[in-house]
């Protein structure tokens, strides 16, 4: 075999001779009783053995000692190279030929087989290769597979993959092994369809590289250069997809919001021009009426920006809640506060019980949640009707918060997609909006690691949602009970 | 105050500048504007004024810094603006010496009251500190450890009493979560905001007559906490 080390082979080609000679000397007290005949037989045996043992070449030396030792200690006159008898020197001829041949038979057998195994080998290898690098798509996880693979299997002291740019790093295995000396005993480029993408180097104890292992070496990097491929084409197609979306969604998002935006503007515009024009009396009530218009028209618009902003920070991941412990009532009643002027055909309930726990939530964000709610329940629930917010513990890990109004039900088949981008039920100019206000609220409570939800009633619509009660895993802390001093 | 208190406004939107200038101007107030931080840092060293307005969002230097270059000399009080959703910032220029903030959007009334608490606290420091805060109903005597609610005696615990009078001993500025807890709970329980929550809750029970609507301890979402003394809100 090609790749066996030097020292295993001249082990063969010893261990053959050895085995002969222990042979011969075994049946050396029996030559008198045995004819020459059946010792050539018998010498023989060592010769077949051998190589099959040890292959072609030790057979080969085997069949060759055998005949001289069988000459010289078996053959008369003893202990020399001379032949008397005619017959003898037949049976050392026949003996040196059936040896050569059996050997070479013996051996060619073997070779056969061991190539046989290697192939197999290979198969085994090449397979397990392709099997670690499907679905890797990370270049330099593909590249450790390759260099761990090589250095296993092709028996190397230091393999090496220098990937060229865009990924630009050199792996080397062992990690702790410095960069040898001397050129590498092997390089096979990493020919991807155009450019190549890296090289593979190995350098080993004993050269040379063979060429089974050559070839092996370079499917090797074959795979490995289809795997990287692979993987960049997959990078691009995720980031085409993505960029996709965010276009979608910023058209989307324009065509909204310039809507939007335009009518509070006109409004104030409208209002503040009457104003300034001087056709609106001192004493007029309408004077009243549109000052109150602009200053609820700039609330509107400020709610809107904050949605934009909060909506661009979901898109972009970049949404992280600031928690800290809360006082649920604290953060609706003012939101109450600030939109009790803009609710004023409305009635407000709010039903929280005082030993509620504290919340582990942003306050600012959970306030942009109770705003989006409330104003959604505002636009569809009758004028005059109530809207109502309780809270409760559902279990004890969690929070139950509804947001309810005796607005029109909504079909079953909408109650998820209301929490969608853009969605709306109800034609676009019946009722204002974005359609960004619930998605944001959707966003803002998973980013609390909650739910949230919407249900029918059987006399109205109502939100839920359900938050943790602990943050990382913890309950408030309890401060030190105190007593009162007089 | 003998002349018309001097404001000095530092933001670098023209449009913010004008109307501020043309509402203080309306009010009384005598108004001078920077739009860049070393602009005004500078004309705060040649005028002193009795109160500056500073945008967080300036285009030479951060708010932070000029907060606590003008802290380097004078106790000027110092309004910072800010927009929702920076709560970080509201703190840090907290921090640095600011006494309150403003969210931007703001209503005249909102901007006009802090202003005026401002100046009067101000005022009110250049004397002795006072021993005894009046808010509403409430007395606080500072000095007594004693807190009276239309005239009869609220009892409170330690922690509340201590609570109540490093609030009530800043009226006025926002004081933040973690100053309030280093001073009152000791720097081992800075961050420990519940304490804070569930105290705050108690002392609103004794002391506020709507404790779900207070009139003196209010929350500021985020940052801290604020006492006001009745009609400066």
């Amino acid at each position: 075999m090609h790749h066996k080390p030097l020292s295993v082979r001249l082990a063969g080609y010893a261990s053959a001779a050895a085995f002969v000679l222990i042979v011969s000397l075994a049946v050396l007290p029996a030559r008198g009783a045995l004819g020459t005949a059946p010792i050539a037989l018998l010498l023989l045996i060592p010769v077949g053995l051998s190589t099959a043992l040890w292959g072609l070449g030790p057979g080969l030396v085997a069949a060759f000692i055998a005949f001289l030792s069988f000459n010289y200690l078996f053959i008369t006159p003893y202990y020399t190279f001379l032949v008397h008898l005619p017959s003898d020197l037949v049976i050392l001829v026949i003996f040196l030929i059936v040896a050569m041949v059996m050997s070479q038979l013996v051996g060619r057998a073997q070779a056969g087989r061991e190539a046989a195994a290697a192939r197999e080998r290979e198969a085994t290898q090449l397979y397990e290769l392709s099997t670690a690098l499907a679905g890797l798509r990370d270049p330099e996880a593909i590249g450790r597979v390759l260099v761990t693979q090589v250095q296993n299997n092709l028996g190397a002291e230091v393999t090496e993959l220098a990937l060229r740019s865009p990924m630009a790093v050199t792996l080397r295995l062992p990690q702790e092994a410095r960069h040898p000396d001397r050129l590498p005993d092997l390089a096979v480029p990493l020919q991807a369809t155009e450019t190549a993408l890296g090289e593979l180097r190995l350098w080993r104890p004993t050269p040379p590289v063979s060429e089974s292992e050559q070839r092996l070496a370079r499917t090797y990097a074959a795979q490995g250069a289809l795997a990287l491929e692979r993987a960049s084409l997959g990078h691009a197609e995720a980031r085409a997809h993505v960029l996709e979306e965010s276009d979608r969604f910023k058209s989307a998002l324009l065509s909204s919001v310039s809507h939007e935006l335009r009518t509070p503007l006109a409004t104030i515009k409208a209002a503040a021009s009457s104003l300034r024009g001087g056709q609106v009396g001192w004493d007029s009530p309408a004077r009243v009426e549109l000052l109150a218009a602009i200053d609820d028209e700039a609330d509107h618009l400020n709610i809107l920006v904050g949605n934009l902003l909060d909506m661009s920070r979901i898109e972009s991941g970049a949404l992280r809640p600031q928690r800290q412990w809360n006082v649920l009532t604290e953060i609706v009643e003012r939101v109450l506060d600030r939109m009790r002027h803009a609710l004023g055909v409305h009635q407000l309930e709010v039903d929280i019980p005082p030993e509620l726990p504290l919340l582990p939530v942003d306050f600012v964000q959970m306030e942009q949640v109770f705003t989006n709610l409330v104003s959604n329940s505002a636009k569809y629930a009758p004028p005059g009707t109530a809207i109502r917010i309780s809270a409760g513990v559902r279990d004890p890990a969690e929070v139950l918060v509804e947001v309810s109004n005796r607005g029109p039900h909504v079909p079953e088949e909408h109650l998820e997609r209301i929490f969608d981008k853009f969605y709306r039920i109800t034609a676009a100019d019946r009722v204002t909006g974005t359609g960004l206000g619930l998605s944001i609220c959707k966003g803002i409570i998973e980013a609390h690691g909650g739910r949230i939800w919407a249900v029918n009633l059987e006399d109205g619509f109502a939100f839920r949602f359900a938050l943790p009660l602990t943050l990382d895993g913890a309950a408030p802390l309890a401060p030190r009970p105190e007593i009162e001093t007089p | 105050m003998s002349s018309a208190p001097h404001v000095l406004v530092i933001d670098d939107e023209p449009q913010i500048g004008r109307a501020l200038r043309a509402i203080l101007t309306e009010k009384n107030f005598r108004v001078t504007t920077a739009a860049r931080g070393e602009e005004g840092l500078s004309l705060a060293a040649a005028n002193p004024p009795d109160i500056v307005i500073l945008d967080l969002g300036l285009p030479d230097m951060d708010g932070f810094e000029v907060c606590a270059r003008l802290r380097e000399w004078t106790h000027v009080p110092i309004i910072v603006l800010s927009v929702r959703d920076s709560e970080r910032d509201k703190v840090a220029a907290l921090d640095k010496g600011a006494d309150d903030y403003l969210t931007k959007p703001f209503s005249v009334e909102e901007l006009l009251a802090r202003v005026r608490v401002a100046l009067r606290h101000a005022a009110r420091e250049q004397g002795a500190p006072a021993s005894v805060v009046h808010a509403g109903q409430l007395t606080i005597d500072l000095g007594w450890h004693v807190v009276t609610r239309a005239g009869s005696e609220v009892k409170l615990t330690a922690t509340e009493f201590n609570l109540l009078a490093y609030l009530a001993s800043n009226p006025g500025r926002v004081l933040t979560h973690q100053s309030i807890l280093t001073h009152v709970w000791g720097p081992a329980d800075a961050e420990h905001t519940e304490y804070l929550r569930v105290y705050m809750r108690q002392l609103r029970k004794k002391l506020e007559e709507n404790p779900e609507r207070p009139r003196h301890l209010l929350t500021e979402p985020g940052v801290g906490y604020r006492f006001l003394a009745d009609g400066e809100g």
